[in-house]
């Protein structure tokens, strides 16, 4: 059926055959990744809210539909339903900018997610490293949309949020140079590949702690979630947007979530594979343990902001700069040591 | 290549044990609370003696380079290395009594002081573009920061900064030469460079290498503050506490100069028919304009910066020679301009009026009655750098301008006479000062310890050279013959 | 290749025209922005010549970190842009001047360019073919063997450039209240709880 479909002489002219049939094969394949995940963002905040309701022993949202499972959709359709504000003092260019920046770059980073063997937008080789750079750049969106607000709460919570993202990246950094010295490859299918006998969050403990707190703090979730800081600044740097532009912050916000949860499962908690090579576990296909350890991770993101109070800023540069950084530039150096005398450095 | 082949690392002992000493003594000032300026200072120069020691021992053998070929050693690097130590090490001991005094002994003072050594160090032994640009960065860094470390004071760190921008104009243009030479050699190697070079044909090298080249020898030329490239020296000499200016006028210029020396020589010494003219044009423009400006100076401290850049003329009048003799005069006048110029701020650090600092050639009238021995000291010193015989200055001058003479550079050998002729005016206008002019208000009686040992030392050198000048031609000589057969 | 072709002017021209933005624009959190897009598109040239790893290091390195940095600082500056726009033209022609001669003698250059026959003889570390090891690794093996010495002295540099800022810019402020995490945890109960017996009526 598709060879004959593909033999059709509009389709065999070299053209089309070599530039619009992959394009649109590229197409619906980001289309495959980008529908669920937004979806998947929708019922994260469905989630997220049953989940601390749960812990704090209420209902959570349960009006709208059953179990309440249309809430995410009825909020979706509220925030398109207002007023786009765009504050009198702000740069405009930017201030639209910055949401879009936010919602794109939590979405492109997907293109290199694994989701079993194989299966996977872009196998590139610097898998980990893309990944590593585009969850640096986050932090645009955030200081693009407190500049441009022209709003000293908006300017206080991106100062805040730079100063934050760069210090827990220089520990995520080391966290992933001690995981590659593992592998001894930059590639996600190989890094996940090397945990067949046994997930890195095991050995390596202490960084899979380390990392999922960084996360925390690259994401600005609770208990590090100073830039927004409703109590204190007001939701910080999106105190001035309101609407689609909110909407995208939020999803985007939401996406890094899940991005940096599946991120930790690949590094650390062995990605599609299973617990266990042995027969029950081995029937679930790849993705679905991905799913499953991926929700695991969000769990424990809601768990925190559920348990947690926010930090103070100076506790939080303690932390990043004096606590994980020579904790883990001590963990690269101990690694690397003990990989090298037991001859265990992977075989290029 | 094998994972486990560690590189020898025998003949960089010296700088591995600074780079090491740096940061123990980094440590050591970080965890002491307070006062650990002067252990810090102490160890430092300790660790400097200590790393002279290593370069007596493991520098001196003209090995093959190390670390493939970045890094090499003999008895030239050796005799510069020296030089540079005894430079730094002199430094550190002359700031203590000054940093105190002026409330600003933080202890990074001498841990830069040994970062900024050991970026002279490899300075001096690189073997390759990059390790050479690597060291002089790191040295620049140390003394960009080190000028401005009076850092309340307005005019310190204007001295920072500006040293700072235009020394970061001057890399880039160093960076932008050197790749101009590696894209027609393809290597940034010296020896590679030198076997390019020795195989052109009698076309000559290619234009974008002659491009480069002096591109290369502007950033360098800015280094050793010669005249086109000087407009920094006197305000950062002027701006920076006078300890630091001391290590300015010491440490790095003979760094820089036998830098300098080393990159005509070896990778660029088939080349000489190029870089000459360029090396004779900026010898001549520093000579005279360190001899006329220093005339209107009323700072000791922008007149010495005007005599460092005319002493620097003097010293590209021995690397524009090009041959043997050049060379080794060049080093024994950076040997004798070390003494001489170490003495002399040792009198420069001894000027204080009623506890205050000063820095202007008038405060130094009347100095004849009040210290004798000072003014005596002094009187060596600038006789020697206006190069009146038999003092150490008047050697240093007789081999630059004997080896120009022997290349056939007679008018720049001339001029060299001439302008050392109008700077013995400025010279000797001190002097009058000294011993003919009435004091307004004389300077502090006391003289720390410290001063007194340097200035004896350096004054006994300065004035005794003549009689026994022997070992350090020598030495100079050997450093010499090797670096040109090398 | 028609893709990679046009790839290339593309992002090369974007590149340059957002240098020629960092320069040229008013407002300075506009030029840090530009110089981002224009780190960006030089990654993009990087993965197109097949350095994936330099691309992306690139991004990390520049993008991610040094002017994020940039920008915080040139959000928080006060710049009076007319008196900036004075100092710009006065010096204007001596600027032009210095640019001209260096283009003049790059066009000299590049138009009489010649490399020396040994080039390749005495080239230090042969390029590896591309498809036998891959960038990554090719560099990971040149790094700490061959240039160990240059990247020793490299971190040198960087401790000097940490160990310039803190003497140039830390303070240290008098009261100021540091929290001491060891004497927080070690407080015992005697010290700080006092069980007190109340009288009826009596009060604390």
């Amino acid at each position: 059926m598709l060879e004959t479909l593909l033999a059709h002489p509009y389709l065999a002219h070299p053209f089309v055959a070599g530039y619009v049939v992959p394009t649109v094969i590229i197409v619906v394949q980001i289309l495959a990744i980008v529908v669920p995940l937004l979806v998947a963002v929708a019922y994260l905040t469905y989630a997220e809210r049953k989940v601390i309701a749960g812990m704090q022993l209420r209902k959570g949202p349960n009006v709208v539909g059953p179990f309440g499972l249309l809430q995410p959709l009825a909020d979706g359709l509220k925030l398109f339903a207002k007023e786009t504000i765009l504050p009198a003092g702000a740069n405009k260019l930017l201030f639209l900018m910055a949401p879009m920046l936010t919602f794109i770059l939590s979405l492109i980073a997907w293109a290199v997610i694994p989701f079993d063997q194989g299966l996977v937008l872009a196998d590139i080789n610097v898998g980990v490293l893309y990944l590593f750079a585009i969850s640096s750049l986050g932090v645009y969106g955030v200081i693009m949309a407190g500049w441009a607000s022209n709003s000293k709460y908006a300017f206080l919570g991106a100062l805040r949020s730079a100063a934050q993202m760069v210090s827990y990246e220089v520990s995520i950094g080391f966290v992933i140079i001690t995981v590659l010295l593992c592998v001894g490859s930059l590639n996600l299918t190989a890094i996940v590949e090397a945990q067949r006998t046994i997930w890195f969050a095991i050995p390596l403990l202490p960084m899979f702690v380390i990392f999922f707190v960084s996360t925390l703090a690259e994401t600005n979730r609770t208990p590090f979630d100073l830039p927004e800081g409703e109590s204190e600044i007001v939701a910080g740097y999106f105190v001035e947007y309101s609407s689609m532009a909110f909407a995208l912050f939020f999803l985007g916000e939401y996406a890094n979530m899940i991005l940096m949860s599946g991120m930790t499962s690949i590094l650390f908690l062995g990605g599609w594979l299973p617990p266990l090579d042995i027969a029950p576990f081995n029937w679930i296909p790849g993705p679905i343990w991905f799913f499953a350890k991926i929700s695991l991770v969000l769990f424990c993101f809601l768990w925190v902001r559920a348990t947690f109070p926010r930090y103070r800023y100076d506790q939080l540069m303690r932390l990043g700069w004096k606590v994980f950084l020579p904790f883990s530039l001590f963990w690269v150096a101990l690694t690397a040591g003990v990989l090298v005398t037991f001859d265990l450095l992977p075989k290029a | 290549m094998g994972a486990t082949s560690i590189p020898v690392m025998a003949p960089a002992a010296a700088e591995i044990f600074l780079a090491i000493a740096g940061m123990i003594l980094l440590m050591a000032g970080v965890f002491r609370k307070s006062g650990s300026m002067a252990v810090v200072s102490w160890g430092a120069v300790v660790a400097l003696i200590l790393a002279a020691v290593l370069v007596l021992t493991h520098g001196g053998t003209s090995a093959e380079p190390v670390f493939f070929g970045m890094f090499s050693t003999g008895p030239f690097a050796q005799f510069a290395k020296l030089l540079v130590l005894a430079g730094s090490a002199i430094a550190i001991v002359m700031s203590l009594d000054y940093m105190k005094r002026e409330g600003i002994d933080r202890f990074e003072f001498p841990v830069l002081v040994v970062l900024a050594t050991l970026g002279m160090m490899m300075m001096v032994s690189a073997n390759d573009l990059i390790g050479l640009y690597v060291g002089l960065e790191l040295q620049s860094l140390s003394l960009y920061v080190i000028a401005s470390i009076r850092r309340d004071s307005l005019r310190s760190t204007e001295a920072g900064l500006k040293y700072f921008v235009l020394g970061a104009i001057s890399s880039g243009m160093l960076l932008y030469g050197s790749s101009m030479i590696y894209g027609f050699a393809g290597t940034t190697d010296f020896n590679g460079l030198a076997q390019v070079f020795s195989k052109l044909g009698d076309s000559g090298p290619a234009v974008g290498v002659i491009i480069g080249l002096v591109f290369v020898i502007s950033g360098l030329a800015f280094k050793v503050s010669a005249v086109p490239f000087h407009m920094w020296t006197p305000d950062v000499y002027e701006g920076s506490p006078t300890p630091v200016t001391a290590l300015f006028a010491i440490a790095p210029k003979v760094a820089a100069v036998a830098l300098l020396l080393r990159v005509m020589i070896e990778p660029f010494g088939d080349l000489i028919a190029q870089w000459q003219q360029v090396i004779v044009l900026i010898s001549i423009f520093s000579m005279v304009l360190g001899a006329f400006a220093a005339m209107v100076q009323t700072s000791i401290k922008r007149l010495m910066a005007y005599s460092s850049i005319g002493h620097m003329g003097f010293l590209l009048v021995g690397i524009a020679a090009g041959n043997e003799s050049g060379v080794s005069g060049v080093l024994i006048y950076l040997f004798v301009y070390l003494f001489m110029n170490v003495g002399t701020f040792a009198c420069i650090l001894s000027m204080r009026q009623q506890g205050r600092y000063v820095e202007g050639i008038g405060d130094l009238s009347g100095l004849s009655k009040t210290h004798p021995m000072m003014a005596f000291a002094l009187l060596i010193f600038l006789f020697s750098m206006a190069g009146i015989p038999p003092l150490a200055g008047f050697f240093g001058k007789w081999y630059v301008f004997m080896a120009a003479i022997e290349s056939g550079l007679y008018a720049l050998a001339i001029i060299g006479v001439l302008a050392s002729v109008v700077g013995a005016f400025y010279y000797l206008r001190i002097i009058k000062i000294m011993y003919f002019d009435e004091a307004d208000e004389p300077l502090d009686a006391e003289i720390g310890g410290e001063m007194r040992v340097v200035m004896l030392v350096t004054a006994a050198v300065t004035l005794l050279f003549f009689v026994l000048p022997a070992p350090i031609v020598a030495t100079a000589r050997a450093a010499a013959s090797a670096l040109m057969g090398g | 290749m028609i893709i990679q072709a046009l790839a290339f002017y593309v992002f090369a021209a974007i590149a340059i025209a957002s240098g020629v933005m960092v320069v040229t624009s008013r407002n300075p959190v506009h030029s840090v922005l530009y110089l981002i897009l224009a780190f960006f598109n030089a990654a993009a040239l990087f993965v197109l010549i097949g350095a994936e790893f330099i691309a992306m290091i690139l991004i990390v390195v520049y993008v991610g970190a040094v002017a994020v940095l940039f920008l915080f600082v040139v959000m928080m500056l006060d710049i009076n842009f007319v008196e900036l726009r004075q100092g710009f033209m006065r010096y204007m022609p001596i600027g032009a001047l210095i640019g001209l001669v260096l283009l003049a003698e790059l066009v000299f250059v590049g138009g009489a360019w010649t490399f020396s026959g040994e080039a390749t003889q005495v080239m230090l570390a042969k390029t590896p073919e591309i498809a036998a090891v891959h960038n990554t690794e090719a560099i990971g093996n040149l790094m700490y063997t061959r240039y160990v010495y240059l990247f020793q002295a490299a971190g040198l540099v960087l401790l000097v450039a940490m160990i310039g800022a803190i003497v140039l810019t830390h303070r240290q402020r008098d009261g100021v209240r540091k929290q001491r995490i060891g004497a927080q945890i070690a407080v015992r109960r005697e010290d700080v709880v006092e069980v007190v017996k109340v009288t009826k009526g009596g009060g604390v």
